[in-house]
């Protein structure tokens, strides 16, 4: 039946199989990384203010009809910068996490099929990068390459690539010796074909798992970077940094400044979090 | 922050003995004795790397004779610094130096104070720990019963509370929350200090411990213990909200997985009693997961305090990290990267021990 399908109609029973898989996703998390996806997009174009443009005569406003988030302590539309941050620290997150996966996956792969001394130095290698607590090597790393929007990008690819590694190398390591890798390998195939077209993709499932988890974490940690200063510069709209400069005026009883880019986070962290654990239930095959 | 995730992709790492001697009895204290032998290697391999890692880093900032001449030093002034720190020798001899002074506890002079960064980190120490030490207590009270609670009746109503507590809790950061209670505790209910540290009360007492807190309680001062709690409870209920969810989905999965065993269900249809089987049954045979996450939030608790410190402004060292960051004076920062890594590879290692001393089946399977 569906090969009779995918013969006649390729492409359409390619389609359908991919909203099929679509509607099994989890609906509210879906939904919400859908609005962020589209904030990323045409957020900037699309908010009702200008967030960087100060305005001295409508400082720390309260939310209301014309300020739905209330303004901050340079008379800044809170909202208009809540959104146009979503580019900011999901762009980041996203772009640092795809570098540490793709690096770290092949890395995995290729030391799971090697074996060895390389595969026993690579794991010792992980293990004494996953004792520095994460966000203190965060800091060492900044330290250590000066502080700049392209330095977050590093720091975030390296420390979500030893998970990579990790989880990449568990999966694989059981199939080196499988008859199949066996066959590919008496008919010639390359190591690096074997590895990269054959052995990588069945760690498909849990790369996708991990990349909505170490997604979600890039962005905890690109927000508290920012919140202490680090990473991305106010008045530059993002997350944490909108978080800090909104501290002070919460003595005052001004909460909104730091509350709505808090539950921005939370609320895309949140859904990245389901997401993550809908795969690894698909992995377990109990979805 | 980043707990839970730590929590999940963290769980391998070296688990019991390795060797495979011989069984007799004879032989036990040998085998113990090369087990500890081998952990202590292990230990000391792990934290030579880690020093390793923070010399590359410290070697990668800029050049610090540079930042100790004035502006206009001719190249001879410099080269003389250079040599004086000993800046010119091969990589390797100031590897060898760096690890000698390492050794000794030196972890360098602050360029801000001008003051030796071990003994700064000493001083704030203790309240890092009290700090640490109060959020560890909360979150164990809250995680452990509440976990297995959850466990014993999977998709029961407690469970689905502690998943959500748990999902929550992980999604939140934990920076953003302190400001939320700080919000609601200080500025709405008035019920707790602003966010000054440990506040500004002097303990009559003699500081024993350092850890403002038991000082107090030890002196019998029950005025400053009061206020001090006063002080500690929200950046602690902020610390913790962070570590408790990985504590409390490893506890209620280990106890899902016991409620599922035959062991646990032919117990009680024998007709041992519940509490019977909760304590000799359940309790040993969670333990050692359990055991092993509280290591890792130990370990975490030393760095994840951070934020949490520069939020309450709290005297520790992870606000002492930060402020140092901040005039680009990086002893500190990696005397407290290395503090914190130490630790943590230690605590887990005696996790280790321990879980091992405590299950005769490790023991036996050998």
């Amino acid at each position: 039946m569906t090969a009779d399908l995918r013969d006649a109609h390729p492409l359409r029973a390619r389609l359908a199989r991919a909203v099929v898989w679509i509607t099994r996703l989890p609906r509210i998390p879906t939904i919400m990384l859908a609005i962020t996806f589209v904030a990323i997009l045409i957020g900037p174009m699309i908010v009702p203010h200008d967030p960087l443009q100060p305005n001295p005569g409508n400082v720390l406003e309260a939310p209301s009809s014309s300020h739905w988030f209330g303004t901050n302590g340079f008379g800044m539309d809170v909202f208009s910068r809540v959104v146009t941050a979503a580019r900011t620290d999901v762009g980041v997150a996203v772009t640092g996490v795809t570098v540490g996966a793709v690096v770290g996956s092949i890395l995995g792969a290729t030391v799971a099929y090697t074996g060895g001394w390389i595969d026993a130095i690579v794991q010792k290698a992980i293990e004494v990068l996953q004792s520095f607590p994460l966000f203190l090597f965060a800091l060492a790393l900044f330290a250590a390459l000066g502080d700049n929007t392209f330095n977050l990008v590093v720091v975030i690819s390296s420390i979500s690539l030893p998970w990579y590694v990790r989880v990449v190398r568990s999966v694989i390591a059981p199939l080196r010796e499988a008859e199949w890798v066996k066959a590919l390998q008496n008919a010639g195939a390359s190591g690096p074909r074997i590895v990269i077209l054959e052995l990588l993709p069945n760690a498909t499932s849990q790369v996708l798992g991990l990349f909505a988890l170490s997604t979600a974490l890039a962005i905890q940690v690109i927000a508290a970077l920012a919140f202490i200063g680090l990473g991305v510069q106010p008045p530059f709209p993002e997350w944490g940094s909108m978080i800090n400069t909104g501290a002070p005026f919460l003595l005052q009883g001004a909460w909104w400044v730091s509350t709505f880019p808090g539950v921005a986070v939370v609320l895309v962290v949140i859904s990245l979090h389901s997401l993550s654990r809908f795969f690894d239930a698909e992995t377990r095959g109990i979805g | 922050m980043a707990t839970s995730a730590e929590a999940e992709l963290d769980r391998d790492g070296s688990n019991g003995p390795a060797s495979a001697a011989g069984e007799s009895a004879s032989t036990t204290r040998t085998e113990v004795f090369i087990y500890l032998a081998r952990k202590l290697g292990a230990l000391l391999l792990v934290s030579l790397l880690v020093a390793t890692l923070t010399f590359v880093v410290s070697r990668a900032t800029a050049d610090p004779s540079f930042l100790m001449v004035g502006q206009d030093a001719t190249d001879e002034i410099i080269a003389a610094r250079r040599a004086e720190m000993g800046l010119d020798q091969p990589m390797y001899r100031q590897w060898a130096s760096y690890m000698a002074y390492l050794a000794r506890g030196d972890l360098g002079i602050s360029r801000r104070t001008f003051a030796p960064v071990g003994g700064e980190i000493w001083q704030r120490l203790p309240a890092t720990v009290e700090l640490a030490g109060a959020a560890l207590l909360l979150s164990l009270v809250v995680a452990i019963p509440g976990g297995v609670r959850a466990g014993l009746r999977p998709d029961g109503w407690a469970d689905r509370i502690v998943g959500s507590v748990a999902q929550l809790g992980a999604a939140i950061p934990n920076f953003w929350l302190g400001l939320m209670l700080i919000y609601f505790g200080f500025y709405w209910l008035g019920w707790f200090p602003a966010p000054t540290g440990r506040g500004l009360f002097a303990v009559e007492a003699e500081a024993v411990t350092g850890i403002v807190t038991v000082d107090a309680l030890l002196a019998r001062d029950w005025t400053a213990a009061r206020e001090s709690i006063r002080y500690l409870l929200l950046p602690a209920v902020t610390l913790a909200s962070g570590v408790m969810p990985p504590i409390l989905n490893v506890t209620r999965n280990a106890t899902v997985s016991v409620v599922n065993s035959p062991y646990y269900e032919a117990a009680l249809s024998f007709g041992v009693s519940r509490r019977t089987v909760k304590w000799r049954l359940l309790l040993p045979n969670i333990a050692a997961p359990v055991i092993n996450i509280l290591a890792i939030t130990i370990g975490f608790l030393m760095g994840g305090a951070v934020l949490v410190e520069v939020v309450f402004s709290w005297p520790g060292i992870g606000s002492y990290a930060v402020a140092a960051m901040d005039s680009s004076d990086y002893n500190p920062v990696l005397g407290v990267v290395l503090l914190a890594s130490v630790t943590y590879v230690v605590v887990y290692q005696i996790a280790d021990l321990v879980t091992f001393a405590m299950d005769p089946r490790l023991r036996i399977s050998r």
